[in-house]
């Protein structure tokens, strides 16, 4: 990771807004073996997402191998697509803390997850947990459940619709701005930024009918 | 979409980017809007505190980076950066298959390389196992064997089609020795002793199955 990625030569011909992640994306470009730090810094992230969305822990794991391992195959093509990410929908203004990498390694998540998702409405397994009547170890709403009161939160969150729900987990979890999840979801600014305000009034609603 | 209330969606997000920058910057005050739905500000508050990210287990981390680094060293070297042990190696066997009058795992242990450990005869003798337990020899396969095939689930297929109708070719040849067969024949070739045009018709006769 100590190689020089940009010479002064490329520095003048990049443009202004650099994404945070360039100077890796580079690398891993140049040498598919750099790919690790990206990987590193993005697997909780892209973890969760999964693990949120697939509520199954082996589950998350499978989409989240699938999703670096296409992120990595896919990294060459990912130089063009990336200026369709910077700006758009933000009227051009990229925060310093942006990432069009992250973006589109999450809207790959988005799909793996969804293809997951799919495929187990079509083939429904339930977790041999489930068939003895105790609670799956790794189950998001039984886990955090266990933990403290807050699991009431989490199952206020999971009955949500899903756009909400996914909205809620990018913002949150993963800790994107409104931009970055519009990109991801292929929303618009404004229409992620309802489904959050609606998302938190019901979760609202749902802990307060709870306490009473 | 919009209906309900971008107005109060652009409060919400900014409360929102003021807890996160709070929480960054590790102090507990953040700033608000006095207009902004107090349960919105404790379902969010509720939120933050329960969503946490998760992280894969430390196996896992380490078993997907093996492999994103082995497909980094293919798409280095210009190979398909598809995992070889997606795919299966077949041995073809130089000795003779008729050896199938053993089963399971003494049946293997004929035709597999002498480097298998019983092990991983015993994992083949299950069925499905055998490729992996290949696999883990490969180096040893490639020495021994001057023409190895590698084939995918195709080749598999055919090769089973193969050795099973070898083995019908095998059972065919021994149900032809019943007694009833063997003193036709015993008889056919007494005939036929006489004159080499009768020998010949008996053998004709024999590979016709005629009998009479």
């Amino acid at each position: 990771m100590s190689r020089t990625v940009f010479g002064t030569s490329e520095e003048t011909a990049r443009p202004a807004r650099l994404d945070r992640d360039r100077g890796l994306v580079e690398a891993a470009r140049r040498d598919p073996a750099c790919f690790d730090a990206l990987y590193r810094k993005y697997l909780a992230q892209v973890y969760s997402y999964a693990f949120y969305e697939l509520r199954d822990h082996h589950a998350a794991e499978d989409a989240t191998e699938r999703v670096f391992m296409q992120a990595m195959t896919g990294l060459p093509r990912f130089e063009e697509r990336a200026d369709s990410f910077v700006g758009a929908g933000s009227g051009g203004d990229v925060s310093a803390d942006a990432s069009t990498f992250r973006v589109w390694l999450f809207r790959i998540a988005r799909n793996v997850v969804a293809n997951e998702r799919r495929r187990d409405r079509r083939r429904p397994v339930a977790p041999l947990e489930d068939a003895q009547g105790l609670a799956a170890a790794d189950d998001v709403v039984e886990a955090v459940a266990a933990r403290e009161a807050g699991g009431a939160a989490w199952q206020a969150v999971a009955r949500l619709p899903e756009d909400r729900r996914r909205a809620v987990v990018l913002r949150f979890v993963d800790e994107m701005s409104t931009a970055e999840i519009a990109e991801v979801l292929g929303r618009s600014e404004g229409a992620v930024r309802v489904l959050l305000h609606r998302a938190l009034r019901s979760v609202a609603a749902d802990l307060r009918g709870r306490l009473s | 979409m919009l209906g309900g209330g971008p107005r109060d969606a652009r409060r919400t997000e900014r409360y929102l980017d003021g807890l996160m920058e709070a929480e960054e910057r590790g102090v507990a005050d953040v700033p608000m809007d006095v207009d902004i739905d107090s349960a919105v500000v404790l379902a969010a508050r509720q939120l933050r505190a329960d969503l946490i990210r998760v992280h894969p287990s430390f196996r896992f981390e380490e078993g997907l980076a093996a492999r994103l680094a082995r497909t980094a060293g293919r798409m280095s070297a210009g190979l398909s950066a598809i995992e070889p042990a997606e795919q299966l190696v077949v041995r073809t066997a130089p000795a003779p298959i008729a050896p199938f009058r053993a089963s399971g795992v003494a049946a293997w242990a004929e035709l597999a390389p002498a480097e298998l450990a019983p092990a991983e005869l015993a994992a083949a003798d299950d069925g499905i196992a055998t490729p992996a337990a290949g696999l883990r020899k490969l180096p040893a396969f490639a020495t021994r064997t001057p023409r190895p095939l590698i084939v995918g689930g195709v080749g598999v297929a055919s090769a089973a089609i193969s050795i099973g109708a070898v083995y019908v070719a095998w059972r065919w040849s021994r149900a032809a020795h019943t007694p009833m067969v063997r003193a036709v024949r015993a008889a056919r070739s007494g005939r036929g002793d006489a004159s080499g045009h009768g020998r010949r018709a008996g053998v004709l006769h024999g590979i016709l199955g005629v009998t009479s």
